[in-house]
């Protein structure tokens, strides 16, 4: 099931900012067509590791490998370019545009997106909207929004916020998601449901994952492979029962009852 | 009945210019959410170099000095004109757009407007300093020996051609998935970014296209006024177009159209022709700038999103087929909302 080829590679990151060090040191794979978790306590560096391998941050050190090419020091976008998506800790919208409008945006490299076609040449990129509309209303289909894709995104439930987040990363057709904590602040039939999306765009699209989360029944359901991260740096990875074994990790993350009761987040 | 015409004419010509200042602000503002603090700078250059464009050299000994005298027939200085404005919306933009923060944005707008309009005036070699650039020929006018009044109605209609052609441009492009995109600028500049669109880009283009379609606006301007100094595009100028995005409705060029009606024409401009009243000179401009200001109030009170609010997105869509999926999805989330 699982294929043994690294899509991301991370070596090495470091991150300061003023004097608090967020990322000392981060190193880890993620392997192709998994979902990889990526864990810690709060303030462990996650959100800026994640910020460091989308180009949002720029490390003091380290490199970052996507797909067998360096991209360390790449904008955003160049790295959204070779089809590595992020989303952000907080859903982030586009609130004042339709759902729909919302997912349309995603497409890369669109031919109406070139000056001259915008103004002289529509009929340039007419067919190829047509194209995006229709793929638009399927993936709003799948993740259940379709009833919304024309209410403005601002006017959604934060349930269906985090749906919206991950059926435009899906519009942009990414190789891998990195998804910021996308279950936190949702209830649990959603975070199932999210669950259950992730693992379907696995099969079926071959997408790669790295996930934050907290919530470890979660990790354990739904990820192969988890990457604990410490004050900056990576303390173990392996398999979440394999990570259950390690004293290092439960003392330093998997304590207050999360091993056992699988309840926190 | 002459008189009258004219007097409608050249209330038609200012509502043109206005409109065009108003789309241009809006694709700046209104599409790519750009705070230009700045708009009457790129009018400004627009009109002074379509002017020396226009004007033959200047004559030594006359004291009047200004650059270039090119005599260019129309067309020309009209291109002139309008790339000047989009090669210093692009120069504004080079500093203004690097940085993420909407402030740091307005900020430098301010201050390079301020830069250039002291250096304009104060540098009597460029555009004669604060006395300005007079006599600038319009454009037909040599050629069709008209009376005034009805050489400003054949102005309003060449005007409104030009209005009409820009706002055809401009909604071209808010329909475009390039206008698209600099919506999703506006909305979240990180999350645009994170999903492949050089946002940096995607702004300059605003930020130029802007430019380009004010200063055809100013062009036009000093054609039909023939003349322009500094008095004439201060910071007070740029509150205006400002007025009329707001009150008419931003992200919606009806929006602009109607806003230059009520602001720029009904509210500045025909206040201008209003007798004034013996020792007070400044009593009707000052009632002017009070009655905008109240405008903007009362619209930001009461309809913030101004007379046209923008509109949400048309798409041609095709019936979805298996709906009975989807509606079980739609009971999932949200049956499970609290
Ligand atoms: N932009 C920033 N400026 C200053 N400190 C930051 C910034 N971002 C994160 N930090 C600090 O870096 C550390 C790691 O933060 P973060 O990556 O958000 O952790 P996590 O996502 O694991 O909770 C924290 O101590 C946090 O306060
Ligand atoms: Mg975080």
């Amino acid at each position: 099931m699982e294929q043994m080829k690294p899509i991301l590679s991370v070596a090495q990151l470091e991150k300061s900012f003023g004097g608090v060090q967020a990322v000392r040191g981060a190193e880890f794979e993620v392997l192709e067509g998994s979902i990889t978790a990526l864990i810690g306590p709060n303030g462990a560096g996650k959100s800026t590791v994640v910020n460091l391998i989308a180009g949002a941050l720029r490390p003091d050190a380290g490199q970052v490998h996507f797909r067998g090419v360096d991209i360390t020091g790449y904008k955003p976008h160049q790295v959204a370019g070779h089809g590595l998506i992020r989303t952000f800790q907080i859903s982030r919208e586009y609130p004042a545009m339709t759902v729909l409008e919302n997912l349309m945006v995603s497409p890369l490299g669109q031919t109406g997106e070139h000056l001259f076609s915008a103004l002289f040449r529509r009929g340039h990129y007419k067919s190829e909207e047509r194209e995006f509309v229709e793929k638009a209303i399927a993936i709003l289909d799948e993740f259940g929004l379709y009833g919304m894709r024309n209410e403005y995104a601002r006017n959604l439930s934060g349930g269906q916020k985090r749906l919206l987040e991950l059926a435009r990363a899906v519009m942009a057709d990414p190789k891998m998601l990195i998804l910021d904590e996308p279950m936190a602040g949702i209830n649990p039939a959603l975070i199932s449901r999210i669950g259950e999306h992730m693992l379907r765009l696995k099969e079926d699209n071959g997408y790669t994952f790295l996930m934050v989360e907290h919530n470890l029944d979660v990790v354990e359901r739904v990820c192969d492979h988890v990457v604990v991260l410490a004050v900056g740096r990576t303390l173990a990875q392996g398999t979440m029962s394999e990570l259950r074994q390690d004293a290092e990790v439960v003392s330093a993350y998997l304590t207050g009852g999360s091993v056992g009761a699988g309840t926190k987040g | 009945m002459a008189i009258l015409i004219g007097y409608l004419a050249t209330l038609g010509v200012y509502f043109c210019i206005y409109n065009i200042f108003a789309i241009g602000l809006n694709i700046q503002f209104g599409y790519a959410g750009i705070l230009d603090f700045t708009v009457i700078t790129f009018m400004a250059i627009g009109a002074y170099m379509a002017g020396v464009g226009s004007l033959g050299p200047a004559q030594p000994g006359t004291e009047i000095y200004y650059i270039l005298g090119l005599s260019l027939p129309w067309p020309l200085a009209l291109i002139l004109g309008a790339v000047s404005a989009g090669v210093l919306g692009y120069l504004i933009g080079l500093i203004a757009l690097r940085r993420l923060r909407s402030d740091y944005l307005a900020i430098v707008t301010l201050a390079a407007g301020s830069i250039i309009y002291g250096l304009v005036g104060n540098n009597t070699k460029i555009f004669d300093g604060y006395e300005g650039l007079v006599g600038v020929p319009q454009p037909f006018n040599g050629v069709l020996n008209l009376s005034p009044n009805t050489y400003d109605l054949v102005f309003m209609i060449f005007a409104a051609v030009i209005m009409l052609l820009l706002w055809v441009l401009a909604n071209r492009l808010y329909k475009s998935p390039l206008g698209r995109a600099m919506r999703a600028t506006r909305e979240d500049l990180d999350v645009a970014e994170a999903f492949g669109k050089n946002t940096y880009r995607i702004r300059m283009m605003a930020m130029v296209i802007g430019a380009v379609f004010v200063g055809i606006g100013g062009v036009l301007t000093i054609w039909f006024i023939t003349a322009l100094a500094p008095a004439g595009w201060g910071t007070s100028e740029t509150f205006v177009v400002w007025a009329a995005l707001i009150v008419g409705g931003m992200g919606n060029n009806k929006g602009a159209v109607i806003g230059s009606f009520l602001v720029a024409v009904l509210f500045n401009e025909a206040t201008r022709f209003l007798p004034s009243i013996n020792g007070l000179p400044s009593l009707i401009p000052e009632i002017r700038n009070i009655c905008i200001g109240a405008l903007v109030i009362l619209t930001l009170r009461f309809r913030p999103q101004g007379v046209f609010p923008e509109r949400k997105a048309k798409f041609f869509e095709l019936p979805l087929t298996g709906r009975g999926r989807e509606r079980e999805h739609e009971v999932v989330v949200t049956g499970a909302e609290e």
